[in-house]
């Protein structure tokens, strides 16, 4: 944080000695608790704000989103805290006045702060790196072991509706019923403008373009009701592009798909 | 503004009689501009079919070019380089007449090459477009107040929100860099003005001409695109479009210009001893920001001569079914749309990093570290343009790559907040208005670059992408430090500006209203996008209504915070208390110039010797 | 900064006045835009019947609407419609329907215009209606060819906790100069402009807000014909109150 003012005829103090009585400051001590304060409210944020808000999870990649965006809520908690602590400590040593104040002390910089700053952001920068490589590798590999029991989803976007077709099964439709526990692959393509396909509870989101097919894939996990939803700005009723549909068991699905004049695959 | 409270000039008016450059001001750039627009209108539509889109496309467009050509020679402002061509240059008395010498307020409309004229007029001119931006966000909160798009169509609500974003991030790229980067710029490094001041008026007007271009897409149905105008939504748009495409290549012009003059300035007109290591840090984050505006606003200007061509001469740019691509348009778009936020957030930063010594008495904490900041934050912003595409199915084995990029730049950010954090600690500051500004910006500026980091990794994104809550975080960016951060300069170099105070407790009145209205309204849309809700959408699912009211209501406590603000400015500029030379004991040049600030600023040209952050007692 | 309390009395009545005058300023274009939002037709509200329906067991009221689809405003005019300013093609008389909930809704449609293909062949499927038919001249059909379409009547919307879903797709037949003979003079006999009349009947569920729009291209010179008309409300699309 800083260096200390000493006095000039003593030795000059060591690292160890002067860490220790940096420590023992009363604004450090200060500035910590009120740290330990806002880091708390940024776990408890965490620990609360995401479970509570977002949507039921029905899907292993909704699953893996959620967790990653507490766990970043977690971690970044203590520099939140650091930050906070610091800048809430200095603010409640404000002054008023019309002129000018005295000069504080004039510190230029501190080497040793500056690199220990930097290196650690740069590990956290790199733990988020590393977690999310993680989990695109993650994602990537399941895609591969899934593609061949995979039911395949033709998903068509356009102004301003979503339409569904399942090639294997011979049907067309306007609402996305799938069955669970099965991986499946959307194919994503547009009749017109960008779209974006966002089936929400699913957790995976790829936009639609004409002539070039998007690939995004998942595995629903829970029984219960989606939505589909259109995520990029494509005109007049964008805010009406939406569907419905439903995560089903196997038998249920088999039976919608009679249903609607197709075949089980 | 008045100057009568203030010693005036007391050298003669310079008065070329003759010259035509007397005879043409604001009004005669409207004149004329008008006749070019209507009188190109009318004459290229008589032979066009105006059932076809592409015709239409192409008599608006052009009109509105020859409005903007046509206000720019009717205000004067191609009589230099004319008069320079045919080998007679403007006589001295003309280019002190060109000044603005002793002309009084006549002079803030016309073509004055004195930065400090172009500086209150790039002030005044970002104050009225936050006015109409912040109107239309009332407007759009308006109609999200309940579900079920009662308040306006979605047609208007599209337009809204396009018009809105752009007016704001016009506003945004120069509310800094306009009126401080022109006004105090100079002075800060002991310059007698810019290094091209024809250049830095060409740089307002072209500015300026850009504003009655983008007004008249309400006037022509409006935009449905977003200020992303994505194609080829836009190619399809109708032709209240072209008012967006035109603004774009328009303001992009004046970008360059102004860019080029603020980077030749600081590199060569730095007072005598002003080494690098010297140089204001205000300077320094303006001067990168401006650099790097530079390369990132052209491939803007080509996206948009790409739509425009797409619009009126039936190419297929952005059309797949012939070789296009919307995903062309995509990086286009967004290699400038990246370096531009930070191009937004440099100058805001650098001059709340300019306030901070000043008011805790201490020096800048590690200048090196604020310099690594700006450029490692400058360097790294021009390759991380991709992560807007993580899931626009473009090439995502790049996904991984431009994660990295964009969670690399929490590095550099991490180094702005050392050096503020490192100023602050163990000093007591002063809490005056601009100080305020910089505890709202630490705040501000920490939930929305860790809202970034959970957006710049992919997985997040997949779930995040495309909802309210991108839209939170970007404005807890841009407006919750960029904006704090200029409104702190605003506070900070007002008495300089205008020669007043601004007025304190209606600015504290309004900082309190703005920034708890701000949490208040992007707490809301936090949650709204975490439970789902799209963005730039007119209507929406009754569940997130209670989040969405929430947020309206923030949005009305900033509207009236903002109203007390502009009363502020308003009150203080007309009859404010006279501020000494340097009322915050600061030690940058622009401190030791009197107000009215003198023609050319220095009667003697300053000698540096150190840099402006000696504060600090002895040990 | 002022000193004398009388000063700052003015001030801060000064400052009170023009945040008032703020906040009027910005009302005023709330009220402009309000103003400028409100739809010029009239809603259309189907006629209610006495009559009812079974269907699977349940009763259904029953009620009617007769919408005509016109490829120009002086068609739309000749059929007694006063259409919006634009001569663009159109649905009249409104394009706000309001139907009552839970109700068998009967539509008539008479249209008038010429056609080619569909960007999207789905919608040239039936979809949502009772039975998944409807009635052209007559002749119950369950899609038609997606190059034989002159427009679509797509009804959707939000699908939210509050409000049932509803979903109905109708292609609606072109009129081609080479099928003549087979017109069924529709609505009124002298008239120039002959057209198929199709009919098709769905089930509303509770109350809610829905929209519906075209999906065949008809926005002439735009990117996949979406533009102009198509991009614009009161023409090509429009909403559906159900109540």
């Amino acid at each position: 944080m800083s260096n200390h003012d000493h006095d000039e005829e003593q030795l000059p103090p060591t690292p160890g000695e002067r860490f220790t009585k940096v420590l023992k400051g009363k604004d450090v001590q200060q500035a910590f608790a009120l740290g330990i304060f806002f880091t708390l409210v940024f776990v408890v944020l965490g620990w609360k704000f995401y479970p509570k808000w977002m949507p039921t999870i029905m899907s292993t990649d909704m699953k893996s989103n959620e967790a990653l965006m507490v766990a970043f809520t977690y971690i970044s908690a203590p520099i939140c805290g650091l930050v906070l602590g610091m800048a809430a400590y200095t603010f409640l040593q404000r002054q008023r006045g019309d002129t000018p104040p005295e000069d504080g002390p004039g510190i230029r910089t501190n080497g040793p702060m500056v690199i220990v700053w930097t290196v650690v952001t740069s590990l956290f920068a790199l733990l988020a790196i590393i977690w999310g490589i993680v989990e695109l590798n993650v994602g990537s590999e399941a895609a591969a072991a899934e593609a061949k029991t995979a039911l395949v989803v033709n998903v068509t976007g356009s102004q301003w509706v979503w339409t569904f077709e399942y090639p294997a099964q011979g049907i067309e439709t306007n609402e996305l019923n799938l069955p669970i526990d099965r991986p499946v692959i959307f194919n994503v393509i547009s009749a017109d403008v960008n779209h974006s396909f966002w089936p929400v509870q699913l957790g995976v989101k790829v936009d639609a373009n004409r002539l070039e097919t998007t690939v995004v894939h998942t595995t629903p996990t829970r029984l219960g009701p989606i939505d589909v939803k259109c995520a990029e700005l494509c005109g007049l009723y964008h805010a009406y592009m939406e569907t419905g549909g439903n995560i089903m068991t196997t038998t249920n699905f088999d039976n919608w798909v009679t249903a609607q004049g197709g075949h089980n695959a | 503004m008045t100057t009568l409270d203030h010693p005036t000039s007391t050298r003669p008016i310079p008065n070329p009689e003759k010259s035509l450059i007397t005879k043409l001001h604001m009004g005669t750039g409207m004149v004329v501009g008008a006749i070019f627009a209507f009188g190109t209108y009318f004459w290229l539509r008589s032979g066009q079919d105006m059932t076809v889109a592409h015709n239409v496309n192409k008599v608006l467009l052009i009109s509105m070019f020859m409005w903007s050509l046509g206000f720019l020679i009717g205000i004067g402002a191609f009589i230099g380089p004319f008069r320079w061509l045919i080998g007679k240059d403007l006589t001295a008395e003309e280019q002190l007449y060109l000044a603005g010498d002793g002309q009084g307020v006549s002079r803030y409309f016309r073509y004055c090459t004195d930065h400090k004229v172009v500086g209150i007029q790039y002030l005044v001119g970002v104050m009225a477009m936050l006015g109409v931006g912040g109107t239309l966000a009332m407007m759009i909160r308006t109609n999200l107040i309940s579900p079920g798009s009662k308040f306006v169509t979605p047609v208007i609500y599209n337009s809204l929100v396009g018009l809105h974003g752009i007016t704001m991030i016009v506003a945004m790229i120069v509310v800094a860099t306009g009126p401080f980067g022109n006004f105090i710029l100079p002075i800060m490094i002991g310059a007698r003005d810019m290094a091209f001041p024809r250049l830095n008026a060409l740089s307002w007007w072209v500015l300026f001409t850009a504003i009655p271009v983008l007004c008249s897409a309400w006037f022509l149905g409006g935009i449905p695109t977003g200020w992303t105008a994505y194609a080829p939504l836009s190619v399809q748009a109708g032709p209240g479009m072209n008012a967006f495409v035109a603004t774009i290549i328009i303001f992009a012009v004046s970008t360059a210009v102004a860019g080029a003059n603020i980077t030749a300035t600081v590199v060569t007109m730095r007072a005598k001893g002003m080494k690098w290591n010297r140089v204001p840090i205000f300077v320094i984050g303006a001067t990168i920001s401006v650099a790097l505006a530079i390369p990132a606003f052209p491939t803007f200007m080509v996206s948009m001569i790409m739509t425009a061509l797409d619009r009126t001469a039936n190419t297929t740019y952005f059309d797949a079914q012939f070789g296009g691509s919307g995903w062309l348009y995509a990086h286009l778009f967004w290699i400038m749309g990246h370096p531009e936020v930070y191009v937004i957030l440099l100058p805001g930063v650098a001059a709340l990093m300019e306030i901070v010594p000043v008011f805790v008495r201490k020096p800048l904490f590690s200048y090196n570290a604020a310099i690594m900041g700006f450029a490692g934050i400058a360097g790294l912003s021009v390759l991380v343009w991709a992560h807007h595409m993580y899931m626009s199915g473009w090439l995502p084995m790049l996904n991984g790559p431009f994660m990295i990029t964009t969670e690399m730049i929490s590095i550099p950010t991490g180094l702005i907040f050392l050096v503020i954090l490192g100023t602050l600690w163990r000093g007591k500051p002063w809490m005056k208005l601009p100080m305020l500004g910089v505890y709202a910006f630490l705040w501000n500026m920490l939930i929305g670059g860790v809202t970034g980091v959970y957006l710049s990794d992919v997985p997040a994104d997949n779930y995040l992408h495309g909802s309210m809550y991108v839209t939170a975080h970007f404005h807890y960016t841009l407006m919750g430090a960029a904006l704090t951060g200029a409104l702190a300069g605003l506070a900070y170099w007002f008495p300089k500006m205008t020669g007043r105070m601004l007025h304190e407790r209606a600015g504290y009145i309004s900082f309190w209203f703005v920034q708890i209205g701000f949490q208040v309204l992007f707490l809301g849309m936090f949650i709204a996008g975490a439970e789902g809700q799209p963005r730039r959408v007119a209507d929406f699912s009754a569940m997130y209504k209670y989040s969405n009211m929430i947020s309206t209501m923030g949005a009305y406590t900033i509207g009236i915070g903002m109203i007390v603000m502009l009363w502020a400015v308003i009150h203080s500029w007309r009859k404010g208390a006279i501020a000494p030379i340097n009322p915050w004991g600061a030690k940058t040049l622009e401190w030791t110039v009197p107000f009215p600030v003198p023609l050319e600023n220095f009667d003697e040209l300053p000698v540096i010797t150190s840099d402006p952050y000696g504060y600090g007692r002895s040990k | 900064m002022t000193t004398s309390t009388e000063n700052r009395k003015r001030f801060s009545i000064g400052g009170l006045v023009f945040v008032l005058l703020g906040v009027a300023v910005v009302s005023l274009v709330g009220v402009l835009l309000h103003h400028l939002s409100a739809d010029p037709q009239k809603p259309l509200y189907a006629t209610k019947s006495s009559q009812t329906i079974s269907i699977d067991g349940k009763d259904y009221a029953k009620a009617s609407a007769v919408l005509g689809v016109y490829p120009d405003k002086a068609t739309a005019a000749e059929h007694g419609y006063k259409s919006n300013n634009k001569d663009w093609v159109q649905y009249g008389p409104s394009t706000h329907l309001v139907l009552p909930a839970h109700t068998y809704v009967t539509v008539t449609l008479h249209v008038y215009d010429s056609g080619e293909a569909l960007n999207h062949a789905y919608f040239g499927k039936v979809v949502g209606t009772v039975g998944g038919t409807m009635n052209i001249d007559g002749t119950d059909v369950t899609n038609i060819p997606y190059d034989q379409v002159q427009h679509t009547f797509t009804l959707h919307g939000l699908p939210t906790s509050t409000q049932d879903p509803l979903f109905v797709n109708v292609p609606l037949p072109r009129v081609a100069t080479d099928d003549k003979d087979n017109f069924l003079p529709t609505k009124d006999a002298g008239t120039n402009y002959k057209g198929h009349t199709v009919t098709f009947s769905f089930l509303t569920g509770g109350a809610g807000e829905y929209v519906w729009n075209c999906e065949y291209p008809c926005g002439d010179g735009t990117y996949r014909k979406f533009g102009a008309v198509m991009g614009q409300l009161g023409y090509m699309s429009g909403k559906v109150t159900v109540a």
